[in-house]
């Protein structure tokens, strides 16, 4: 396909403006973390810094407890997203793969979870993990985590079981074998990308979960980076630098994460979007 | 073969998760409705409608309501647009397309808390980026307090929240947009349509299932969106971005009226749902009739 000089200005153009959009309040924050305090706030900004310090960031590493708000992230992230793909894997099996009364009925009552907002399940959910004595742990971030990423998980996997061709579990159906079997042995290595996503999917959204873990969880040394961050800007004196390094240092994790698997998430997006 | 029974057994655990979860709660949050309970933990008593009367009587649940709306309305406009034009231009052929697909989504991978920092520094009177290349252009004379005002904040917000749902908005569409058969607009160029009509006679009717479906989903997702306006404005100023989610938030967590935070969020569920219920009834009405 040829195009025009002036179509291929309007395209140039157009990714330009995207990617300042997009990339320039993230070029600023990431070259703010290695700026001198005096020049992160002076009054004409740089582009480009002039200064170069590691200052903010040993702060955020020594003096703050940012350290322990990234652990406590990482932890309830993994274990999340474990128990987000060990659930969704068979449960969108049988949706898209399989025949039993009521299939439509549940699999659209499942995506009505996300008609209502969270903090109006949050409320009983609160005097739930009381009675069991789950506020303030871990474990409940991790339930209410799983329970947000399912519904859309699920919807997710459907388009990577629609590109696993039907007759290859037949061919292992006359082979004579077990269902569990052809799931694990033969399906799961054709649907990596498909798990993949989800568990990228899953990690993400336990990563930037902000409303439940800011009422469930109570001591300071439990906070996941969301919340106790947040409680690091509503300090009286804002130190820019340490929340410009924090910023940075919450966004490497899940940008490592996407360029390894980036790709899949985002065919997993858009072609889960395609009937 | 028993494939009924295996079925079952695969749905279950996420069902009965999701059940215990998100269900139960629910039906909790109903009960909590109809009593009186202040502090979390404290026993209630059963008052039978009268929270509904006090929260559809008084102003608050109102006034959030309407700001609501206004933030719903915010969001898909400039969403739309510029996921429209994102989407639009992520479907051309090009060098580095998919890196370009892939990383435009950035913004959403990102936490909220991050999203919140970035913009109050950037739009901070002191140090922050916009104000200076805004004095620069000539557009204002002295640094704008763009959290000052009820609108000036909630219009601040709404771009702010599109800034982070537009890619994946866009990633949507442009799911919508690769379903077009390529070969309408060859024909299209061979009988001789510009780009305008192209779009205008092919694009356009072909998404429209496509932007039917985001504007309920988008609706519904920002309708609920929390946390980005809790942690830039909490509400303020004088409850100008105090939206219903945000409202609940600070009934039940900061004002301890435990029941009156479930009443309201009943009442807003029930719209809602009403909204969703309403709105997908009527695509299928305009599927069935074309």
């Amino acid at each position: 396909m040829k195009r025009s000089w002036r179509q291929a200005t309007a395209l140039f153009g157009g990714l330009a403006a995207i990617a300042i959009i997009i990339g320039l309040p993230f070029w600023w924050v990431v070259t703010g973390s290695i700026k001198l305090p005096r020049e992160i706030i002076q009054r004409q900004p740089t582009m480009f810094p002039h200064s170069f310090t590691l200052q903010h960031f040993e702060k955020l590493l020594q003096a703050s407890d940012f350290p322990i708000y990234l652990l406590n992230s990482v932890i309830v992230a993994l274990f999340s997203t474990a128990f987000t793909v060990l659930m969704a894997l068979p449960a969108a099996y049988a949706f898209f793969r399989m025949e039993f009364p009521g299939r439509n009925t549940l699999y659209r009552t499942i995506l009505l979870a996300y008609a209502f907002p969270g903090v109006v399940v949050l409320i009983p959910l609160y005097g739930l993990f009381a009675k069991v004595g789950l506020i303030d742990s871990p474990a409940a971030l991790v339930i209410v985590n799983v329970a947000l990423a399912l519904p859309f998980s699920i919807w997710m996997m459907r388009s990577f079981l629609a590109t696993v061709p039907r007759e290859i579990e037949e061919a292992a159906v006359v082979d004579g074998a077990p269902t569990t079997t052809i799931l694990v042995r033969i399906l799961m290595p054709l649907i990596a990308p498909g798990i993949a996503s989800v568990a990228i999917f899953a990690f993400i959204s336990s990563w930037t979960e902000y409303l439940f873990a800011s009422v469930l969880i109570v001591s300071d040394a439990r906070r996941t980076i969301p919340v106790g961050f947040a409680g690091i800007i509503g300090q009286y004196q804002i130190d820019w630098g340490l929340l410009l390094a924090g910023a940075t240092a919450a966004i490497v994790p899940v940008v490592i994460l996407f360029a390894l698997v980036g790709r899949w998430f985002v065919s997993g997006l858009t072609e889960g979007a395609v009937k | 073969m028993k494939n009924t029974t295996l079925a079952f057994l695969f749905v279950s655990p996420a069902l009965l998760f999701l059940l215990a979860v998100l269900g139960w709660p629910l039906v909790q949050a109903v009960i909590l409705s109809f009593q009186d309970v202040g502090v979390i933990g404290s026993e209630g008593h059963f008052v039978g409608l009268s929270n509904y009367a006090a929260v559809l009587g008084g102003g608050g649940f109102w006034y959030a309501f309407s700001r609501s709306i206004v933030w719903v309305l915010g969001n898909a406009v400039v969403q739309t647009a510029l996921a429209l034009v994102t989407a639009l231009i992520l479907n051309q052929k090009f060098p580095g397309v998919q890196i370009a697909r892939t990383w435009v989504i950035l913004t959403w991978i990102v936490p909220t808390v991050v999203v919140v920092i970035i913009w109050r520094w950037l739009l901070s009177t002191s140090g922050g980026m916009i104000n200076p290349l805004l004095i620069q252009a000539g557009i204002v004379e002295r640094p704008v307090g763009f959290f000052a005002g009820r609108d000036s904040a909630m219009a601040s917000l709404i771009l702010i929240n599109s800034w982070r749902w537009f890619p994946f908005t866009a990633l949507m569409m442009l799911a919508g947009l690769t379903r077009i058969p390529g070969d309408l607009y060859e024909a299209a160029r061979i009988d001789g349509a510009g780009t305008w009509q192209r779009f205008r006679r092919i694009t356009w009717p072909l998404l429209q299932p496509t932007l039917m479906v985001l504007g309920v989903v988008g609706t519904l997702l920002s309708f609920n969106v929390f946390d980005v306006i809790w942690l830039l404005t909490a509400g303020g100023p004088s409850g100008g971005t105090q939206t219903l989610p945000v409202l609940i938030y600070e009934t039940a967590f900061k004002g301890y009226r435990l029941s009156e935070a479930a009443t309201i969020s009943v009442l807003t569920s029930i719209l809602l749902m009403g909204f969703a219920f309403l709105t997908t009834r009527a695509m299928t009405a305009t599927e069935a009739s074309r």
